[in-house]
């Protein structure tokens, strides 16, 4: 139960910092920080699939309706929260009946950083070109999608180390 | 039919992966027409006041570059209201005109107010909010400047707020004019830098240099004629090309953006009414 009021807060918490905060921080001109996929990365490692996929939804439409985008945020963010279990599945090995949550204790430092560097990525790249909408400008965009997934890592990389548990 | 429910059940989650993702693409792609989607966009009412709030506290620390602006322009216009009463008492009517049914044409624009509750700069598509929407005047299509230059075009307005299509988006372009040969030309946003946008359609034969400054030609009805748009800041020209390549710099700083007006054209509705019957027969 309190798990779950937990991860409430931290959907609000996330939401709002994303959108009043960092959305505002234009590094470079235009590299902007998304760390409300952390609330995805945070799920229970065995957080039921559908659900994931629902919460994925919701939290990517809130992040549109603030940010003029409809339908981007949402599309990228319902894309990681499919991909989630398989990359969890290709990176650790959890024991039946263990549900942790993901972070640098339950999976391991090195494991936990390629997941959320995959995740990451995955959500940026999926964003970044829904946005151009095209491949015209493709080295523009990549360009975009490195340096955002850089400063994204090591935001959530920061926050996770500050909560070791 | 046991199979068929098998199936279902077995690739649930992969079914409701594409069903979300079906309706996330829908979104982006009904999002062309704006009107649609006001609800879900930052001119709904609940959105837009929890920016107007943080918005309060941010304007704070922009108040200074405001007050310069607007010290400044202030001096001028009182210039301006000087040179023209002097100018007035020299043409002096000697009798009153008849009944004046139409707008006189220095009254055909005024200006409301507005100030920007909500914009970004980083990406392709940029929008902007306005605090001022329906019961203020404000009508779509209707023109957006600064103090310092063009800064947009409404796009969608609730009963309280309005969503501007700055310069700074791909989807729009603004026909400009050089102030010195009145050559003109589209301008368009080239989605890298929010300082500086492309100018097009310029052919070779038109002489222009470094420096010299863009307004709006006033061909299309949102703009009237002469407001600033940006200074050329270099151009080149390819040996096969017909067209050159001019960086302009933008005259409107779209990050420190806080206090814009929107331009009310009276006759809108008239000349666009002409436009339309003109070019239907």
């Amino acid at each position: 139960m309190l798990r779950v009021i937990q991860n409430i807060l931290l959907f609000f918490v996330l939401v709002l910092i994303q959108v009043l905060v960092l959305n505002n921080i234009q590094f470079l001109g235009f590299v902007n920080p998304y760390i409300y996929i952390l609330f995805i990365l945070s799920l229970p490692a065995r957080t039921p699939r559908w659900f994931v996929l629902v919460l994925g939804f919701v939290l990517g439409l809130s992040i549109d309706t603030f940010s003029n985008t409809l339908g981007m945020h949402t599309a990228a963010t319902v894309l990681i929260a499919y991909a989630r279990s398989f990359i969890i599945k290709l990176f650790t090995s959890i024991d039946e009946g263990n549900n942790p949550i993901p972070s640098f204790h339950s999976f391991g430092v090195g494991a936990y950083v390629k997941y959320a560097l995959v995740m990451v990525i995955l959500h940026h790249s999926a964003l970044f070109f829904l946005e151009s909408f095209s491949f015209s400008n493709f080295w523009l965009v990549f360009f975009k999608i490195i340096l955002s997934s850089a400063i994204t890592m090591l935001i959530i990389l920061g926050l996770k180390s500050f909560n070791r548990r | 039919m046991r199979n068929l429910i098998n199936f279902l059940i077995q690739y649930s989650v992969l079914i409701l992966f594409l069903i979300l993702e079906v309706v996330s693409i829908g979104l982006i792609v009904n999002n062309q027409e704006y009107q649609k989607s006001v609800f879900l966009s930052s001119s709904n009412s609940a959105v837009a006041s929890m920016y107007e709030v943080s918005n309060s506290v941010v304007e704070f620390f922009k108040l200074k570059a405001a007050n310069e602006t607007l010290s400044e322009e202030n001096t001028r216009l009182k210039n301006e209201v000087m040179r023209l009463r002097n100018q007035a008492s020299a043409f002096k009517p000697e009798k009153k005109d008849s009944i004046r049914f139409h707008i006189p044409p220095e009254m055909e624009y005024n200006f409301i107010s507005a100030k920007v509750i909500n914009s970004s700069t980083n990406k392709l598509q940029n929008y902007i909010t306005l605090n001022k929407g329906l019961r203020d005047g404000i009508k779509v299509d209707m023109g957006v400047i600064s103090d310092l230059g063009v800064v947009g075009i409404v796009k969608t307005v609730s009963d309280k707020f309005a969503v501007v299509i700055p310069i700074l988006n791909d989807k729009i372009k603004v026909n400009c004019k050089f102030t010195k040969s009145n050559y003109s030309g589209p301008l368009q946003w080239t989605g890298v830098d929010y300082r500086y946008a492309s100018l097009n359609d310029i052919a070779r034969h038109v002489t222009f240099s470094v420096g010299d400054s863009l307004v709006t030609s006033g061909f299309t009805n949102t703009f009237p004629e002469g407001i600033p748009v940006g200074r050329i800041e270099n151009f080149k020209i390819n040996e096969g090309d017909a067209y050159y390549n001019i960086k302009v710099k933008l005259a409107v700083d779209f990050r420190t953006l806080s206090h814009v007006k929107v331009i009310n054209y009276k006759n809108y509705r008239e000349q666009r009414y002409l436009e339309q019957v003109a070019t239907e027969k």
